[in-house]
């Protein structure tokens, strides 16, 4: 099983990069995984949408759809490409500490 | 040898051939567990399923819609195959007269008679090198060909030539009344001795060969077709439809809603 | 020793995720021995894969009429090579001629690289049957790759996505792990969308005991395809329906028939009928998805552990009944666009839907035009039974699977494309992209709640 370091801890992932127990996230982990989903530096709108989804997942259990997305936090589906090239759902929700979406997407 | 193939062989061959189909029919049949696997066309009733597995097996209706060029190789074979079948039965039992039925002299019968032999058997023997020539030639039908395929087909062409060269050399031909003499020797378990012609000879060996080796290969396929097509193309029934409890309902007065007209 | 080809085949499951799905995987070296056993067995059972073994001619009418082959021109895509995999295996072990006979009659030893070629080009097939279809004989080569998967799935040989989606089955009963409390405040999300663009607000019943419909969605509408959770919503809302949803089984799909056929398939049928008895519903309606349209309009009474006589039915055949019986207003000019039909294979080749998804379209939309070949002739979008692979080999498959059907859209110049299940929504949204088709994506009852005319 492949990790990821964070603060000298050994932070299991799958092969595809999320984190496989996601309770133990942390904002750290979050930084850890940014390079990877192609994102320099995570910015305060990073974060809005970010700490938005991990609200959202400790509460309902599930990432919002992109549209509930979109209008609690603001921005336009375009925006969020741009703050997370690989998109909301790889980029994200992943680094929101989401599990990988399984069935038909 | 000639005692062998003549007058001991075919008895072993129809044996092998009868129980081998009833075999191989039987793996078939007991494999008992047939899930509802519906596939279009779909048949509303037991007329439909029949008329369907009829447009295959009379018109080869499916090459003809979805591969025209393999259509115009595999149904004139297969329609010459059962003239010649039809031919050899008619012919040798009514000796080449069969055509003064509907008015004919018995001369112009079995002239009629021998034209119609050469005819099918031209036909079969063109068609099976053009499936012969696909077999080798077309990319996606030699990618599926095993060795066995190829050997069917020369089989089949073996016997074919072998035949044609009897109906159009007059040093190779046999007389009806000897080849139903002979035949009926067999049929009746009181057999003769084989006519004294090597390209009979020849021809019912490799005849024999065909039917023994029948039940073990895909020549099975006209059976196998019916099985397959009792699974995929039998009337299922469908679920009535109607809402319940809704305010907006499909039905009249008495609250009636037609049952779906099928799949 | 040849070089060994690579093959091309969908990242496999782990073991704790296979274990999630309660399977202990084969050691490698039992492997074919276990295959095998199981290969017998099905040999004494399942007629359909029997006939598809035994019947074949090898005429290669299948080849060129298949998606996959015609998209990436790689043999072992034609659907009787495909199917030979097995029947080398099944001539070798159990017919005298195989026996006698080996390579002279297409027969071959059963080894790992079988094995592995089987995972590979199982996982290639999209069990769309377009190749039943046209075969003269009626020869249904999905049979052998249900046969095949089935047997990969207990030697422990599943794609991950199958296996986690399996396991979110087990757990949630939907494929995508949806929560009870998740679904309800997506719904309330979609009943806001619904009152601001239709001026009145309809609420989506969630767990309602004592209702008459039993409304079954597939899970992916909560995420990727809300537009046809809300067409269900208003058509059961113009109705008057007295309908519920369910949060313990929000699937319309199921993953399981897409390979075990077994405990993850059965998982749903029997969380269905329980909820159908406990919400004491007269009936169920199910949801715009193929496969599992097909799942559990033909197996439910193979599949569950008890008969049932709750009957279920489609909600697009419920739906062009009424359209049939002129009772639902539809305002064509709300659907102006360009618009053309995809038919999802399992409606059209299985389930006979391919009449009554035209009555609903041509009577919902202002510009409808047919693809060509359509209705049972048409082409799967290349994503069918699950293999929405996003690994990069398998994800470039994908492109050239979907390659015949891009050429179909293309040619209608249609400007929305609607496709009434959620595999082929999944595959679409991201085929639209490559294929630059640049068109928008519906299903079907989503454009029909957007024609209803209110009072």
């Amino acid at each position: 099983m492949p990790y990821i370091e964070v603060l000298g801890q050994q932070i299991e992932v799958d092969e595809d990069g999320y984190i496989q127990d996601p309770s133990i996230w942390t904002p750290e982990i979050a930084k850890a995984m940014a390079p990877m989903e192609q994102i320099n530096e995570l910015t305060d709108e990073h974060w809005k949408v970010i700490n938005y989804l991990r609200d959202y997942y400790m509460k309902f259990g599930i990432c919002p759809m992109i549209r509930k997305l979109c209008k609690d936090t603001g921005y336009t589906l375009k925006k969020i490409y741009e703050l997370f090239p690989t998109g909301p759902a790889k980029g994200a929700c992943k680094l929101a500490g989401a599990p990988k979406p399984t069935g038909c997407v | 040898m000639k005692f062998f193939i003549g007058q001991v062989m075919p008895y072993i061959t129809v044996t092998i051939f009868l129980l081998g189909l009833l075999w191989r029919v039987w793996r078939w049949t007991g494999a008992l567990r047939i899930h509802n696997i519906a596939l279009s066309p779909f048949a509303r009733n037991w007329v439909d399923t029949i008329g369907i597995i009829l447009a295959q097996i009379l018109f080869f209706w499916n090459p003809w819609k979805f591969d025209r060029p393999l259509w115009v190789g595999a149904w004139p074979m297969h329609a010459a195959l059962v003239g010649v079948l039809g031919g050899h039965a008619v012919g040798i039992y009514f000796m080449g007269t069969q055509f003064t039925y509907i008015g004919l002299s018995v001369a112009a019968s079995k002239q009629a008679s021998v034209l119609l032999g050469q005819l099918v058997g031209i036909v079969f023997l063109v068609a099976l090198l053009y499936l012969l020539y696909r077999r080798i030639a077309i990319e996606k039908v030699r990618a599926v060909s095993a060795p066995s395929d190829y050997l069917h087909l020369i089989l089949l062409l073996a016997i074919v030539v072998v035949g044609d060269l009897m109906r159009f050399l007059p040093s190779a031909e046999l007389e009806y009344e000897e080849a139903r003499h002979y035949l009926a020797g067999l049929f009746t378990f009181h057999p003769v001795p084989i006519p004294d012609n090597w390209y009979f000879i020849i021809h019912f060996l490799l005849v024999q060969i065909l039917m023994i080796i029948f039940p073990f290969s895909k020549l099975v396929h006209p059976l196998g077709m019916l099985w397959e097509r009792w699974i995929v193309n039998r009337p299922y029934q469908d679920t009535p439809l109607g809402l319940p409890g809704v305010r907006l309902t499909l039905g009249g007065p008495a609250g009636e809603t037609t049952a779906s007209k099928g799949v | 020793m040849a070089a060994e080809k690579k093959l091309k085949a969908p990242k496999k499951a782990t073991e704790a995720e296979l274990r999630a799905i309660h399977i202990k995987p084969v050691p490698d070296e039992e492997k074919p021995q276990v295959a095998l056993e199981l290969l017998r067995r099905y040999k004494d059972e399942w007629r359909s894969l029997v006939m598809a073994m035994e019947t074949c001619v090898k005429c290669g009418l299948c080849a060129e009429n298949c998606h996959s082959y015609l998209g990436t021109r790689d043999p072992y895509n034609i659907p009787a090579k495909r199917a030979d995999l097995m029947r080398k295996v099944w001539k070798r072990y159990f017919t005298p001629q195989g026996r006698l006979f080996g390579w002279l009659v297409g027969a071959e030893d059963i080894t790992l690289e079988t094995l592995e070629m089987w995972y590979s080009y199982f996982y290639q097939c999209s069990e769309c049957r377009r190749c039943g279809h046209v075969c003269p004989f009626g020869i249904d080569t999905c049979e052998v790759t249900m046969a095949g998967r089935r047997i990969l799935h207990q030697l422990g040989m599943v794609p991950k996505l199958h296996a986690t989606t399996g396991a979110a089955m087990l757990k949630s009963g939907n494929h995508m792990a949806l929560t009870p409390a998740g679904i309800q405040d997506t719904l309330e999300f979609l009943s806001d969308e619904i009152e601001e663009e239709n001026g009145f607000r309809i609420e989506f019943p969630v767990d309602k005991p004592d209702s008459d419909i039993l409304y079954v969605p597939s899970s992916a509408d909560f995420m990727l395809n809300p537009e046809t959770l809300k067409g269900a919503a208003r058509f059961f809302h113009y109705i008057g329906a007295n309908w519920t949803i369910t949060t313990r089984m929000t699937e319309a799909g199921n993953f399981g028939y897409l390979f075990d056929q077994a405990l993850v398939q059965k998982e749903l049928v029997n969380r269905l009928f329980q909820e159908a008895v406990r919400l004491n519903v007269k009936k169920i309606v199910w949801g715009e998805c193929g496969h599992g349209w097909r799942a559990i309009k033909m197996y439910y009474n193979t599949m569950a552990d008890l008969p049932h006589r709750i009957p279920i039915t489609h909600i697009l055949d419920e739906a062009a009944e009424y359209v049939k019986r002129g009772l639902l207003k539809l305002d064509k000019s709300k659907n102006p666009e360009p618009t053309t039909l995809h038919d999802p294979c399992n409606y059209v080749r299985a389930c006979g839907l391919a009449e009554n998804l035209r009555v609903l379209i041509k009577a919902a939309c202002a510009d409808f035009r047919e693809m060509e070949p359509n209705r049972e002739k048409n082409f799967c979008c290349g994503g069918g039974s699950g293999i929405l692979f996003d690994d990069p080999d398998m994800y470039e498959l994908r492109i050239k699977f979907s390659l015949k059907k891009a050429e179909q859209i293309r040619a209608t110049g249609a400007k929305v494309l609607c496709a009434p299940c959620s595999i082929c929504k999944a595959q679409f949204h991201p085929m639209i992209e490559e294929h630059h088709l640049g068109v928008e994506l519906y299903g079907l009852i989503d454009l029909v709640g957007r024609a209803l005319v209110w009072d």
